[in-house]
């Protein structure tokens, strides 16, 4: 580890505030701890133990989610030297303790003897239980890392990956607030669970303090045992592992193989349909494309957490045009995203309107049923199937004209977008500001041109006419597919007059 | 995939689609004077009335620095022409004007009559292109990413079809068809990226750097391919920095630094009885007064 700050000091600052942080954890930790000691012994063993559980699942999910992120003593790594499956086991273990995590885990672990102050008994037992928990966190971690070494040298996985440890954190705000409510409600089953955990692997270790307080010593024998057998259990697998990993390394990434042709098959054999069919197969395979959509799903996860907690529902009925406002956007980085890839467009000599035409056509695929989707199916749910012309007509609206604009747009503008095969959400320097511009000048746009339906729907909703919300959906289809086919026509011929610019501005953006 | 001759691969196929349209010329005929018409066919084999690639003072500026400074080329038809010049001397800007990626200050650039700036689709359908320092669509895997190339020229379905599966097995490729390109070798890459060039079956093959590192056993298979490509009446452009492979390989040569062709002939005009490599150091190293020592440049 400290050859690593050498490296680079953003590396050591890095470290210093994850140590901070560490610190900061411990710290609330161990008051937390103490200040349990003073309460009632129930809750300070309903505590312990499921916090113990969540740590060890911590333990061996978070290095899954961030494989590639922290490789410093991946057994590939480790293989060439010749170094006994044993003894790198204890070294490995050792290691794992010694990291930030595992000194945070192993100090806050010894701190739960603080919460036993009162108990003679527990006191004593409480750290010799945290060495053993510790212990377990660090060889489930490891133990999980070698029997999945081979997955994460496959760039699928590493991908996926990628694009899923964003959600906890784009969802940290209604997750917490969820949590919140959810823990007040469920506070009175705490014990239950706490105690059903206490006899899995997960949670043993760290019930025994309790056990031994609450004077339940058989139990806290059997729990013992299982704390015992589970880490010897991790051990035995993890040494098989690892014995196994140094003698035959995994298989390389020997790349995923796709059968055929896929979309090509599916499109019209046209350049339109090639175009169509190439952005279907990233939209499947690159995690950038299935990054942008990442929000999409917690919209109405959001909406439903603010609903529930707001008790409004007019984010329920929302969901469909939010949804379409965020996805008219999308189109705008396409060009981006094809980075120097885009001068096959221009030396086939492909016209910029089967471009524009090909790429919208397998976003409208997808979108519209979504759309219509998000858009009906709250309405069912509320029983307000008369809102269904309106707000369709208002989503499908801003939707196809929002694509229109991108397709002109995303010919004009570039935006800053990481390269493919970098992480989705890395985003290059000065990134934020310009990708925030466009899009919201493109959003502005858009809306500016979407006034007609915008005007009806309000009059809609507003009157509750029923005939508003029919004029608002032929409105919205009509107008936005008419702006829609401009879009595709100026942007082709943009694209034809510019593709060559925009080449040299791919190139330049790629460092070529 | 031996290094014995590999089947020629016949430029002017079964017209499909734009390509069509300059197909019925036979391999080493000329086209007419009058593009729009069907070209007629004249006997003359020796000297065709429009070569396959003709570049007259084409001008580019990067900022103060003139990349490509009044480039005059003329590749007749047929021959394997090969653009020797030192990193930075303008080929690969050159080349990318040629092929409609790259807009010039001024200048014409003609491919078989067909003018690329002024009739962009006509002439690019003529043209298959390798660019050097682009990427592929690579989230393709390379059969995809052939059938795509072929798509985009407006080829149908079957003849896209047939083609691809014979480039796959030429380049030795059918293998690794299934397989994501992200996931090919530099070597594979250059190879699905040819493929992707001949997939049209075009007239004139522009190639920036094609051996470029590609290890010497398909090396040698893609030089098979070009030369086949030429016997069969195509016309091929390679840009190159290995001198060895260009005397080798290509019959006419034209050495070009900063921005300037020095020399242009066939390759033993230009090499005048000593070896390329000699001859372009000498060409090279005597117009050293713009910049830089010549030992920087004895490639």
């Amino acid at each position: 580890m400290l050859n690593g700050f050498t490296r680079s000091t953003w590396q050591l600052v890095a470290a210093i505030i994850g140590a901070l942080y560490g610190l900061g954890i411990l710290a609330f930790v161990v008051a937390g701890l103490v200040a349990l000691s003073f309460a009632p012994e129930g809750v300070a063993w309903t505590t312990a133990v499921l916090g113990g559980s969540v740590l060890v699942l911590g333990w061996v999910i978070v290095p899954l989610v961030l494989r590639g992120i922290d490789q410093t003593l991946s057994i590939e790594k480790l293989r060439s030297f010749p170094i006994p499956a044993g003894r790198l086991l204890v070294a490995l273990l050792i290691c794992g303790v010694l990291g930030i995590p595992g000194i945070v885990t192993a100090l806050a672990g010894v701190a739960t003897a603080l919460s036993w102050l009162r108990d003679p008994i527990a006191l004593i037992a409480a750290p010799f239980c945290a060495v053993v928990g510790v212990l377990t966190c660090v060889a489930a971690s490891r133990t999980v890392e070698s029997l999945t070494s081979s997955l994460g040298s496959k760039r699928r996985y590493r991908e996926l990956m990628g694009v899923l440890v964003f959600i906890p954190v784009i969802l940290a705000g209604p997750i917490l607030i969820a949590a919140g409510q959810g823990l007040a409600t469920f506070s009175a089953d705490l014990p239950t669970i706490a105690r059903t955990l206490s006899f899995t692997p997960l949670g043993a270790a760290w019930s025994i303090p309790g056990d031994l307080a609450a004077g339940r010593g058989l139990e806290a024998l059997a729990k013992a045992g299982i704390a015992l057998a589970t880490l010897a259990l991790l051990l035995l697998l993890w040494r098989r592992g690892l014995a196994s990993a140094l003698l035959a390394p995994p298989v390389a990434d020997t790349g995923s193989s796709a059968k055929g042709l896929g979309p090509f098959r599916w499109f019209p054999a046209t350049p339109t349909g090639a175009v169509a069919a190439r952005a279907a197969v990233y939209w499947l395979r690159d995690p950038r494309y299935g990054g942008s959509l990442i929000t999409v799903p917690l919209i109405p996860v959001m909406a439903v957490v603010l609903a529930i907690t707001t008790d409004s529902d007019w984010m329920l009925y929302a969901i469909g045009p939010a949804i379409a406002a965020l996805l008219m956007i999308t189109l705008t980085a396409e060009i981006s995203y094809d980075g120097t890839a885009f001068a096959a467009h221009l030396s086939t000599g492909v016209s910029g309107r089967a471009d524009r035409a090909g790429r919208v056509l397998t976003l409208s695929l997808f979108s519209v049923p979504l759309v219509v989707l998000a858009t009906v199916v709250p309405l069912i749910v509320l029983d307000r199937l008369d809102l269904v012309p309106v707000l369709l007509g208002l989503g499908l609206g801003i939707m196809l004209t929002g694509y229109g604009v991108s397709s002109v747009a995303s010919t004009r503008f570039l935006l800053p977008v990481p390269a493919a095969g970098e992480s989705p959400f890395k985003s290059p320097q000065g990134a934020t500001l310009t990708t925030a511009l466009i899009t919201y000048l493109v959003w502005i746009i858009a809306f500016a041109l979407a006034i007609p339906e915008i005007v009806l729907a309000i009059i809609a909703l507003v009157t509750g006419d029923m005939l508003f919300g029919w004029l608002t959906l032929a409105v919205g289809v009509v107008l936005g597919t008419v702006l829609l086919f401009v879009g595709i026509d100026r942007g082709g011929r943009s694209l034809d007059a510019r593709g060559p610019e925009l080449l040299s501005r791919l190139r330049r953006a790629n460092g070529a | 995939m031996t290094d014995a001759a590999p089947p020629p691969v016949t430029p002017p196929a079964p017209p499909a689609a734009p390509a069509a349209e300059a197909s019925p010329a036979a391999p080493a005929a000329p086209a007419a004077q009058a593009p729009q018409t069907a070209p007629a066919v004249s006997a003359a084999q020796s000297a065709p009335a429009e070569p396959a690639l003709r570049i007259t003072g084409l001008r580019k500026s990067f900022g103060a620095k003139a990349a490509v400074d009044g480039v005059e080329l003329t590749v007749p038809r047929g021959s394997f022409y090969g653009l020797v010049g030192p990193n930075g001397a303008g080929k690969t800007t050159t080349l990318s004007m040629a092929t409609g990626l790259l807009r010039p200050d001024a200048g014409t650039i003609e491919v078989l009559g067909h003018d690329v700036w002024s009739d962009p689709t006509r002439a690019k359908a003529l043209v298959g292109v390798l660019s050097d320092g682009i990427k592929l669509f690579d989230r393709l895997t390379g059969e995809q990413l052939v059938t795509y190339h072929g798509l985009l020229n407006g080829m149908d379905r079957e003849t896209t079809a047939q083609r691809v599966g014979d480039l796959l097995d030429l380049l030795d490729l059918r293998e690794a068809g299934r397989t994501l390109v992200v996931d090919y070798s530099a070597g594979m890459t250059k190879k699905v990226a040819l493929a992707c060039a001949l997939v049209h079956a075009p007239r004139l093959l522009v190639l920036d750097e094609p051996f470029e590192s590609v290890d010497p056993i398909s090396a040698a298979n893609i030089r098979d391919i070009l030369h086949g490509y030429v016997d069969g009446g195509g016309t091929v452009i390679v840009s190159s920095h290995s001198m060895d492979l260009v005397q080798r390989m290509c019959d006419h040569v034209a050495v070009v630094a900063n921005g300037r062709v020095l020399a242009e002939g066939t390759t033993d005009e230009v090499r005048a009885g000593s070896t390329l490599e000699d001859r372009f150091v000498e060409l090279v190293g005597g117009r050293r007064h713009n910049e830089g020592p010549s030992w920087l440049r004895t490639s």
